[in-house]
């Protein structure tokens, strides 16, 4: 644009006074789902990485239009499997997530359950354990703040304490504030978050969240079964080091990799959980702890081993969720639903036995 | 997109908590006859995580949901108290501090954990390896007071016996909605026999104190072997506190 005007450079500054010149001033510093950028965020990187991205959007929401046009119900086929793990576009996400999973079905069947939920006598103790963690809560999202309009901690607060009282084994375990913050961004609407939180605590996860939270122990010890065999250098270091997988792993499965992973990256993997089920997170774990096993095995002591933990968590591995994506499903090789059931039985008797 | 800048190209030069503590000559000698009652390295001063320091400790931060433990921490480690800008803790992490203690950098490994009653069949598994346990509640959440007994209770099944141990009343800055009255707190940490001071991560009241005070316990023991006047916590830190004054902000 500028060398088009070439004879006239030297005026031209005057005219382009508003015209934004650094990535700083393009993009804006909350993202596309209400979180604010941190103060280090790397806007130059981000411009270039989403100028690419746009492009796949693009690409993939006039197909998802096309696939989609004139259909009144969502069929799970090997075409949207294919489809879902190029991303949904967002404004279909909140769409085929209930589909996929079940929930939409549920809603269907439960008409009024949930305000039922809402309306009947509250547990104090749960009341108290939920408000205690409202404000904490993504007090970096604009839309979670209480001067807000209209502030999420509201839904928050409802779809929990539905879910609650919904499944009173599990109750509220901390973790599930952040997970039910996703869906209220993603879907905006109470009633769908809580019955896509009631899928994945109810059928798509194991029992991460009740008290004993013994599926959570377990998939940390699958985790580690699938490691010892599939990136043997890094379950070295963590017997020589004396690390527990629960260390270094527990938020990965807790959260299903919210605040692990950039947010964008995270919804792409629920678009897979929500379709394919937690063999996904499987699949994104090995993959992290795969792709940095240079990284990890040269740790000294276990502090170090937790930092570059956290390292495997940042950077254009993992902010480039398109590739990512794909990497996903290449780099842990063959990971069969099998397996892990096999592996799940193994290793939840041998906790239980401890 | 996302919420974390890459670590790749200019962007990874400079991470501020590896130069930091860069500058210091590496101290020798001093630290030779230190004996093993913490992560002690007996020689000169160590490289770890490019930080120098002469011994290491762990330091464990527990209590009810809510009092602050992460609150407290960040105000330690960084100076800093930013309200409504923390997430609540899910699992178990940490973060160190090295402090100068009389002339010799004693490193804090300070671990900070979800304190939601399930995740303790998480969090017990560190209270073993653990030299000091931090035990919070808050003054404003009486609930969380009546909690500490059986967290002392926890506390000496899973932790080891000589653990330096230490309650804190945090939140001492929230007067009006104060519900657990400072002699509450005393009392209770005499009947248990353990030091005792009220905090506030928000303005920073007595946060250094308790850290120092735990380091200052941990150096003097792990350094018997020297000609030191004994160290006496309990007396330490009811002095400290008197000086630094019931209601500093």
């Amino acid at each position: 644009m500028e060398k088009a005007n070439g004879t006239r450079a030297p005026q031209q500054p005057q005219f382009r006074i508003n015209v934004p010149s650094t990535a700083r001033e393009r993009v804006t510093s909350v993202d596309p789902y209400g979180f604010e950028r941190s103060n280090d965020f790397d806007y130059e990187s981000y411009e270039e990485l989403m100028s690419e991205y746009l492009a796949v959007l693009t690409k993939r929401s006039i197909k998802w239009s096309k696939l989609l046009q004139g259909k009144s119900r969502i069929e799970k086929t090997l075409k949207l499997k294919r489809y879902v793990r190029k991303g949904i576009p967002n404004e279909y996400r909140a769409l085929i997530w209930m589909a996929a999973s079940g929930s939409q079905e549920q809603m269907e069947k439960n008409p009024g359950y949930y305000h039922s939920l809402l309306h009947a006598q509250h547990d104090p103790t749960l009341v108290e354990t939920i408000r205690t963690d409202l404000h904490r809560t993504f007090p970096d999202n604009v839309q979670f703040r209480k001067t807000a309009e209209p502030c999420l901690q509201k839904p928050l607060y409802n779809v929990l304490l539905a879910y609650g009282h919904h499944n009173q084994a599990v109750g509220y375990c901390q973790g599930m504030n952040f997970i039910a913050g996703y869906l209220l961004l993603i879907t905006k609407d109470e009633e769908k978050s809580f019955w896509l939180m009631e899928a994945l605590l109810g059928r798509i996860l194991p029992d991460y969240y009740t008290p004993a939270m013994l599926g959570l122990k377990t998939d940390q010890e699958v985790l580690g079964e699938l490691v010892k065999v599939k990136v043997p250098a890094v379950w070295q270091a963590m017997v020589e080091h004396n690390v527990m997988w629960t260390l270094v792993v527990s938020r990965w499965f807790i959260c299903l990799f919210i605040d692990v992973l950039p947010v964008e990256t995270v919804l792409r993997i629920w678009d897979c959980l929500f379709y394919e089920g937690s063999k996904i997170l499987f699949r994104v774990a090995l993959t992290l702890i795969r792709h940095n096993q240079a990284l990890i095995s040269q740790a000294r002591n276990l502090p170090d081993i937790c930092d570059r933990f956290k390292q495997t968590t940042r950077g254009a591995f993992v902010e480039d969720c398109h590739p990512f994506m794909q990497n996903i499903f290449k780099e842990p090789g063959s990971l069969s639903m099998a397996t892990i059931t096999k592996l799940r039985a193994a290793c939840r008797a041998r906790i239980t036995a401890e | 997109m996302s919420r974390k800048k890459a670590p790749k190209g200019k962007s990874c030069s400079a991470s501020p908590s590896t130069t930091k503590d860069n500058n210091r000559s590496g101290k020798s000698g001093l630290v030779s006859a230190v004996q093993a009652n913490g992560v002690v390295h007996p020689s000169r001063a160590s490289i770890s995580s490019s930080e120098f320091y002469d011994v290491a400790f762990k330091v464990m931060l527990v209590g009810d949901s809510g009092v602050g433990k992460t609150c407290l921490l960040v105000r330690f480690k960084d100076g800093a108290f930013l309200a409504g800008s923390f997430i609540s803790t899910v699992g178990i992490d940490f973060r160190n501090k090295v402090l100068d203690i009389d002339g010799v950098k004693v490193k804090l490994q300070i671990w900070d954990t979800a304190g939601q009653e399930r995740f303790r069949s998480i969090t017990h598994a560190y209270y073993r390896d653990a030299h000091a346990l931090l035990l919070l509640y808050d003054v404003t959440n009486k609930a969380s007071f009546d909690n500490i007994r059986a967290w002392l209770t926890e506390i000496y099944e899973y932790a080891q016996q000589d653990v330096v141990l230490m309650v804190l009343g945090n939140k001492a800055d929230a007067s009006h909605d104060r519900t657990v009255r400072r002699e509450e707190g005393e009392r209770l940490a005499k009947e248990f026999g353990v030091p005792f001071m009220e905090t506030s991560a928000r303005s920073g009241f007595n946060v250094d104190l308790a850290f120092t005070a735990i380091a200052k316990e941990l150096k003097h023991r792990s350094m018997k072997g020297l000609d030191e006047p004994k160290f006496k916590l309990h007396e330490y830190v009811n002095k400290e506190m008197k000086t630094t004054g019931c209601c500093r902000t």
